[in-house]
């Protein structure tokens, strides 16, 4: 189980958090025409890397409140959690990939106990 | 075979007799003895049938590694599966052993032995295919289940077990040497310390064997004892007995179980286990090391054991399981045992070692020699045999000639693996060693450490630089602990994971796995198969998947298969360890969280009311919900409800509606907010009056519906449903936070502040002036959909003129505290009208008849308002609200939609059930197009006969057209598509 630095609380266990997918997807702005594309896009397709991924998290059993962070989706690692009036942090600033668990192939089930 | 008593020791007192049964026949033990030990003393060794041959199975190790004795315990709820090598016996204890019947001596089953060459990898997926699939559920999976498994799963099993949270900076597992010497290290320093031992004893390899004669210049006994005294006296380091790490997180999380109740009977209703989670900074693993064995014809019989176990056994349990055992081994670790034997003044009937002599230790040599045991070097056994029990053995000798050795036990060693288990479960990446042939963890992925065998070093030569140099970084006072050993130091092994036997045989059987009955011989089979990669070499054969996880054994198996593809072990990888390291009761998990506690019931404040007045009650998420009210004992469901409608179409009817979810919202831009969350447009609704309500995903599909009351621009109370209220709160938070920050807005649910009373009827009118008689009722004064607020007894009260059944209705809002006392208020005054309360069932009936949807029964997730043909809820003149975009997508404007509409059936007389398919056919031809299917259907007796509402194709432009609803036996039913309308369409009696 994860450990969640909730950045109005602190660090608090997984299981009191929901998770929100990905952060950063803009709404568009319902005043303006939106194209067909550009809706299906934000109603529809979110990343999935392998990696480092902005994510959304909410307290749920806690302050209710929701905040972004950076996790490694490979090794479950959140690098950082921030405030959503923060500046997302550039993702150059963090050691590239992590290594994955266990020196697994990039792509793949990550079912490895042996260096490839 | 024959076992003695030896000596006594600290573990075993000799005087203190425990009597215990085993497949009903009663035997005496010694306190202190686990079940396998005492079942040795009385010279017992068969104790199980294996899982697919029903082979006479026997006690091969003497801890949580075995594969074998397994039993059930009938004197604890009948807990099967349990391993005989660790479970501690106790007086009046019932053991049963597993998958044999009529007994374990005449097992029917064993007759699998006879037909095993057919029952190889993947028997059962190539055979049991056909003739139809129903054999399978029907004759095959019952068949197979009754003969291969193990225990029978307990009765009546009400374990109770606790949870503890553990918050430390390190975290040691395993009490052997290196874990104390760790444990030693730290005592006095800044760091919370938490010392994790699975047996009742702190101490491991110097318990265990005769491995080490001196610590410190101290008898190990005496260094054991002052070293625990030290620990327990320190402020930081906490020991744990009795306690097994069986998982291994991310993020140093471990979860370890605790057996409150070792060497006794659980009291009932007491803590039987306590599951620990540990958030730990720093990990120690000091797991030790596990022998493996070998693979050689019939290596599965009875007698047959582990060579450091039976060391285990005399030196643990004061205990020889035979006067004269075999040994068979490849590598160094067994030269303990022949010490311990002559020691103890027995010695073994032959040494058999694949080595050559000038491998063999020159220590271990000598003793041989000095004490007469006929030694085997260059040797291998072929094969064992005897009848439910080892006799012989055939010893092919350097000279390639056969020697047939008479013997009850057999020691075997096949070398030993660091414990690894916990290591790859946190994501520590493992190297093959060529040299002591096994696995070593290599890179940590956590903040974890090993120490001692657990990290591969099998030699005591620099336990202490080893010790120092890992735990530099806590900076703690450096050891110096001086160790001599009766035996050699340097491990050393030669290659050696099979021998193939002498006699080729359908019906020989070299075994890999012990537990799941898988050869050698289905490892080639596989192999040629195709199933090359070990993961699915695993799965196909079944191979390391029982319950011991192949603790003994996966090694070999990734020997073997390495040889067999010529590739190097390393190439071939190894299986992924999965927590947890050994089985643990659902009930530890489950914890407290289990009976009552397993999810809240959520109940309304006239619950007790309820139960006084005959209601049968409904799940409604985690409400409990009157379903309907039985007048007497013999009503029916069906009496009930169509009295419940009955009356409230001609009389009156009140609900319990307080389980509805209720928000309030409040802020300066409390409008412009609800404008963007609900469909409807708000803008222009006047203070004091209600509106029904849409709230969609951004897919464009209803998501949950309810009642708006709208106090002022800047105040606004919602209802919800009483399944969809945290979901709406929860989206609602989402979108103020972080879509529409700018907006000044707050939400709370008031869900469980307030009590809602639903009034419906023609005869509500007369009921409320007589319940409030300060309030004017009549039309003109308060119209449909508007609310006020009253003083009702100095209780605050809203009142809110809406209805869900078609009826003339209102829905009164009271403080919880002050629901009970107007409620009961209320049932006495209406008694008059005929006021009666009514249930779910009545109230889906009711808004049915009327055509109003249940969001979640009526729609789906794919169902849009224009579906529903509610798009006059559409607030088209917004610019922006959830979903809006979604309204106009391709997809959602296609004709074809499955759309609301209403059904019955064309004669009157027939019925129809939820869940029905129509289709456009009479005749059932394969295929069928659908068209939809029915979402509610009930009998009306207002309407004299069964009508339904449904979702179906393109429905819209179809009402007023004939179809069918296809019916569970093959048939259908003629049904006409109308209006979702059936009861005053013209809402008359609604707004009167």
């Amino acid at each position: 189980m994860l450990i969640i630095n909730c950045p109005y609380c602190g660090p608090r266990d997984q299981s009191e958090f929901s998770n929100g997918g990905e952060a950063h997807v803009k709404r568009p702005d319902g005043s303006k025409e939106i194209g067909d594309r550009e809706w299906g896009e934000y109603v529809f397709i979110r990343a999935n890397p392998k990696g480092l991924f902005y994510e959304r998290w909410v307290h749920t059993h806690g302050c209710r409140k929701w905040f972004n962070c950076v996790r490694d989706t490979s090794t479950d690692e959140i690098l950082v959690t921030y405030r959503l009036d923060e500046k997302k942090p550039n993702l150059n600033n963090f050691k590239s990939v992590v290594k994955t668990p266990s020196g697994e192939p990039e792509v793949g089930s990550g079912n490895f106990t042996v260096e490839k | 075979m024959k076992s003695i008593n030896l000596k006594e020791n600290q573990f075993i007192q000799f005087h203190q007799k425990i009597s215990f049964k085993f497949d009903g026949v009663k035997y005496f033990g010694y306190k202190g003895d686990t079940i396998a030990s005492a079942l040795l003393r009385n010279n017992i060794n068969l104790v199980g049938r294996s899982f697919k041959y029903h082979r006479p199975r026997g006690i091969y190790t003497c801890g949580i590694e075995e594969p074998n004795a397994l039993v059930q315990i009938i004197s604890e709820y009948s807990e099967p599966n349990t391993r005989a090598t660790i479970k501690k016996i106790y007086e009046g204890m019932e053991i049963e052993s597993q998958n044999r019947w009529p007994s374990l001596e005449n097992d029917f089953g064993s007759i699998n032995n006879l037909f095993s060459p057919i029952f190889t990898a993947g028997f059962y997926y190539k055979t049991f295919m056909g003739p139809h699939k129903k054999f399978w559920k029907n004759l095959y999976e019952p068949l197979i289940r009754r003969a291969a498994g193990l225990g029978k799963p307990p009765k009546d099993f009400k374990g109770i077990s606790n949870h503890i949270h553990h918050n430390v900076d390190v975290t040691i597992i395993g009490g052997g040497l290196n874990g104390l010497l760790a444990a030693k290290s730290f005592i006095n320093s800044n760091y919370d310390v938490l010392l994790i031992e699975f047996e009742d004893r702190l101490g491991g390899i110097i318990n265990n064997s005769n491995k080490i004669s001196l610590i410190d210049n101290k008898e190990p006994k005496d260094w054991l004892k002052e070293t625990i005294q030290e620990i327990e006296e320190s402020k930081n380091v906490k020991i744990l007995k009795n306690t097994l790490v069986t998982t291994y997180n991310y993020i140093n999380h471990l979860i370890a179980i605790e057996d409150r109740f070792v060497g006794s009977k659980p009291i009932e209703g007491k803590v039987n286990s306590t599951l620990h989670k540990i958030r730990t900074g720093h990990t120690i693993l000091c797991n030790g090391h596990i022998e493996r064995f070998l693979s050689f014809q019939n290596n599965d019989l009875p007698g047959i054991m582990l060579s450091s176990s039976f060391e285990k056994y005399m030196c643990r349990y004061g205990l020889s399981p035979s006067k004269e055992p075999v040994i068979f081994s490849n590598n160094s670790n067994s030269n303990s045992l022949v010490y311990s034997l002559i020691k103890a003044g027995l010695k073994p009937k032959a040494y058999i070692d694949s080595r050559s002599g000038e491998e063999i230790e020159p220590n271990l040599f000598d003793l041989i020699r000095k004490n007469d045991v006929p030694l085997y070097t260059n040797s291998q056994i072929k094969g064992a045999f005897g009848n439910k029990k080892i006799e012989k053995i055939l010893v092919e000798d350097s000279s390639g000639a056969l020697n047939e050795i008479k013997c009850d036990c057999l020691c075997l060693s096949g070398g030993i693996n660091p414990d690894v288990h916990l290591f790859t479960q946190s994501k520590g990446l493992l190297d093959w060693d060529e040299k002591d042939l096994t696995y070593k963890p290599s890179k940590p992925f956590q903040p974890t450490i090993t120490l001692g065998s657990a990290s591969g070093q099998f030699n005591f030569d620099n336990l202490n630089s080893e010790i120092n140099e890992k735990l530099k970084t806590f900076k703690v006072k450096k050891l110096d602990v001086k160790l001599e050993l009766n035996t050699n130091t340097k491990y050393n092994i030669e290659k050696l994971w099979e021998v193939s036997p002498q006699k080729k045989s359908l019906w020989a059987k070299s075994f890999i796995d012990l537990q799941n009955d898988v050869t050698t011989k289905d490892i080639r089979q596989a192999i040629t198969e195709g199933f090359d990669r070990i993961e699915h070499l695993k799965r196909y054969t079944t191979n390391s998947m029982g319950t011991d996880q192949g603790k003994i054994s996966s090694i070999n198996a990734l020997g073997i298969v390495s040889d067999l593809l010529d590739k190097k072990v390393n190439e071939v990888g190894t299986t992924i360890y999965r927590p947890p390291y050994a089985p643990l009761s659902f009930s530890a998990i489950a914890g407290r969280n289990c009976y009552e506690f397993y999810d809240p019931e959520r109940k309304s404040p006239i619950h007790s009311w309820h139960i006084k007045n005959g209601a049968i009650f409904e799940d409604v998420g985690q409400w409990k919900r009157p379903w309907y009210f039985q007048i007497n004992k013999d009503e029916s469901m069906h009496d009930a409800v169509q009295r419940e409608s009955k009356n409230v179409r001609e009389n009156a009817g009140i609900l319990d509606g307080s389980t509805l979810g209720k928000i309030e919202i409040k802020g300066e831009d409390a409008l412009e907010f609800m404008n963007l969350i609900y469909t409807n447009s708000f803008t222009k609704m006047k203070q004091g009056s209600a509106r029904y309500a849409l709230m969609l995903g951004e897919d464009g599909m209803v998501k949950d519906d309810g009642i708006i009351c709208k106090i002022s621009d800047q105040h606004f109370i919602a209802t919800t449903t009483t399944g969809g209220a945290a979901t709406v709160l929860g989206c609602m938070e989402e979108y103020a936070q972080t879509e529409w920050p700018n907006l000044k807005v707050f939400m709370n649910s008031i869900t469980e502040q307030y009590a809602t009373f639903n009034i419906s009827g023609p005869k509500t009118r007369e009921i409320m002036k007589k319940a409030f008689p300060n309030i004017n009722f009549s039309n003109e004064k308060f119209p449909f959909m508007t609310f006020q607020f009253h003083e009702f007894n100095g209780i605050p009260i809203r009142i809110l003129r809406a209805s869900f059944t078609g009826e003339l209705g209102y829905e009164i809002y009271i403080p919880s505290n002050s629901a009970p006392k107007i409620w009961d208020n209320i049932q006495s005054l209406g008694k008059e009208f005929g006021l009666a309360p009514y249930g779910t069932e009545t109230m889906h009936l009711l808004r049915a008849e009327k055509g109003y949807i249940i969001v979640g029964q009526d729609t789906d997730g794919s169902i849009t308002p224009i579906d529903l043909g509610l798009s006059w809820m559409i607030g088209k003149s917004k610019k922006d609200f959830l979903g809006k975009r979604s309204l106009t997508r391709s997809d959602t404007i296609r004709e074809d939609r499955k759309q609301l509409v209403g059904i019955i059936p064309s004669n009157k007389a027939d019925k129809l059930e939820e869940g029905q398919h129509i289709i456009l056919d009479k005749e059932i031809k394969s295929p069928v197009p659908m068209l939809g299917h029915i979402t509610s259907c009930y009998y009306s007796s207002t309407l004299g006969h069964d009508f339904a509402l449904a979702v179906i194709k393109n429905g819209h432009s179809m009402i007023g057209t004939k179809a069918y609803a296809s019916t569970s036996s093959m048939s259908t039913t003629g049904v006409d598509i109308v209006k979702p309308v059936f009861y005053d369409e013209d809402n008359k009696r609604l707004v009167s």
